[in-house]
């Protein structure tokens, strides 16, 4: 049995999303499931089951970890009969609950994600050092933090430079990926920023680490996303659900920053894995939302899925047309993370592929889509899916 | 220099200690040879348990490099370059560092060396050759 047939995401919905938000992790994460269950056309009583990401004290940033779960699980005073301390942030966030819902663990599952790194960025006076929680540094930021890489843009630059370097890639290129997805966020009301970008604007953008400047880089939001997660054999029960076709989420290489072998192989072997699970085909795809915690992130992820060759995602982006809200593969149609905010782990995304596909996308709606790429992160760690209409 | 200190454990202890001492020891396999880096206790070629403490000397290749404008602390100097640094003759060893002594660039050749991080700890600082 494929979990992807037993299980349909039913329902997504969303907090106010801000630079900085005068309300707690916790009150906007139960506007987010609130919001969700809404959405799915089910009411609070029905969830029995709820995941979060990340787990409790997982947090390497301030304001990384919010919504704690046995505190939504006594605001909400469900009871569950499936519960997962952490969903898996990194790969996937609704391919665990995915396969609880269709082996019947559990009906209707909620899972969320809550920054609140905006209003911690403000307290620090500046974006905080990643692991900046902890005295010490441990595991594979044992061999970072020391030396001063102390942020997933000093860790992730490197690899920019070297996929830059074997294929001649240039920032010029790359530019067309914010000031694209810009565009597209000056048609979503809920995006942090929406005024026009352009490229010299991106060009000519402060440095964070080289050959990333600010506008490479996703921006640190509050706020809340919820999806819920729903058998599909309780179909008829829901407003508007939509189809799981494929997801995978394969880790090869080694699994850290300074260790992992091969830039032009992230991704790969999920897409691999991916395609190896559907008769669809990386034509058929209508809309991709492909993880944009960083611009070089977008780029593997184009080529890892097929919809370009690898090291011609430059010349792909490059103009903007062929990733633009009519384009081949309208992009991040909400923004992304690079302007809608850095919600995380894929539920930005994947709360946008949901609409589109639903047909409810607004002034940012790509007609007739069908079908939705949705991956998540993108490096070590990979995770993506196909989400169709039923 | 600053940054965040490390926490030592039994696999990284070598590791550090040798950085003490201006050394870089990674892990050999006594069982077959191949060389790593973080030390794990266990062979990622082979999987053998019998690993032990290794010196690398000799020149590095610089892989790929950074250099990091952002203050992410009020008391980080910057700019400043990260480098992850290979060796000839020993695959599986990647080592990242600071560069000192000029521009990177990747290929390029560096000399091994260390320099006071956060709380006196010394960290790989690498030496363009």
């Amino acid at each position: 049995m494929r979990a992807e047939d037993g299980a349909v995401i039913s329902g997504v919905g969303q907090s106010a999303i801000g630079r900085q938000l005068d309300r707690s992790g916790m009150q906007l994460t139960l506007d987010a499931i609130e919001a969700a269950v809404t959405d799915a056309g089910l009411e609070l009583g029905d969830i029995d089951g709820l995941a979060m990401f990340p787990g409790g004290g997982a947090a390497n940033l301030p304001g990384y970890a919010n919504g704690n779960l046995y505190e939504v699980q006594d605001a909400l005073a469900l009871t569950t009969t499936w519960r997962q301390g952490q969903v898996e942030g990194m790969s996937l966030p609704f391919y665990g609950p995915a396969m609880a819902v269709a082996t019947g663990q559990a009906r209707h599952v909620v899972i969320w994600r809550t920054v609140k790194e905006g209003s911690a960025a403000r307290r620090a006076g500046g974006r905080p050092a990643y692991g900046s929680t902890k005295p010490v540094a441990e595991g594979p930021l044992a061999w970072l933090l020391p030396i001063g890489a102390l942020s997933p843009v000093v860790q992730v630059a490197p690899f920019a430079t070297r996929y830059m370097h074997e294929f001649g890639a240039t920032r010029e290129q790359l530019g067309w990926i914010p000031v694209t997805q810009r565009a597209h966020a000056g048609r979503n009301p809920d995006a942090v920023y929406r005024d026009p970008l352009t490229l010299d604007d991106y060009l000519a953008a402060r440095t964070i680490s080289t050959p990333m400047c600010l506008y490479d880089c996703d921006v640190p939001v509050d706020g809340a996303t919820a999806i819920v997660v729903s058998a599909t054999e309780t179909a008829a029960d829901l407003r508007a659900p939509v189809r799981i076709d494929a997801m995978a989420g394969v880790i090869d290489g080694r699994p850290s920053w300074d260790q992992w072998e091969d830039m032009a192989r992230v991704g790969h072997a999920t897409a691999r894995a991916l395609w190896d699970r559907t008769t669809l085909r990386p034509a058929d795809v209508d809309v991709a939302q492909l993880y944009d915690g960083f611009t070089i992130e977008v780029v593997w992820w184009l080529e890892a899925m097929g919809f370009c060759p690898v090291g011609e995602a430059g010349a792909f982006v490059e103009g903007g047309h062929r990733i633009g809200l009519d384009g081949e593969l309208p992009l991040n149609t909400w923004g992304g993370q690079l302007s809608g905010g850095r919600l995380h782990a894929a539920f930005g995304h994947t709360a946008e592929a949901v609409r589109q596909l639903r047909g409810e996308a607004g002034d940012r709606q790509v007609a007739g889509a069908e079908v939705a790429a949705v991956t998540n992160v993108g490096g070590y760690e990979a995770g993506a899916a196909l989400l169709t209409r039923l | 220099m600053t940054g965040i200190p490390p926490a030592v454990t039994e696999e990284s202890e070598a590791f550090w200690a040798g950085a003490a001492e201006g050394r870089l020891v990674v892990e050999r396999c006594t069982s077959c040879g191949a060389r790593q880096f973080p030390a794990r206790g266990m062979c990622r070629t082979c999987r053998s348990r019998a690993t032990e403490p290794f010196e690398i000397t000799g020149t590095g290749t610089v892989y790929s490099f950074t250099e990091n404008h952002q203050r992410w602390r009020p008391d980080l100097e910057v700019p400043f370059t990260i480098v992850l640094v290979e060796f000839a003759g020993h695959p599986g060893v990647r080592v990242a560092g600071r560069l000192r002594g000029g521009p990177a660039a990747i290929g390029a050749p560096v000399e091994i060396g260390f320099e006071p991080g956060p709380e006196g700890v010394a960290v790989p600082s690498f030496v363009v050759a």
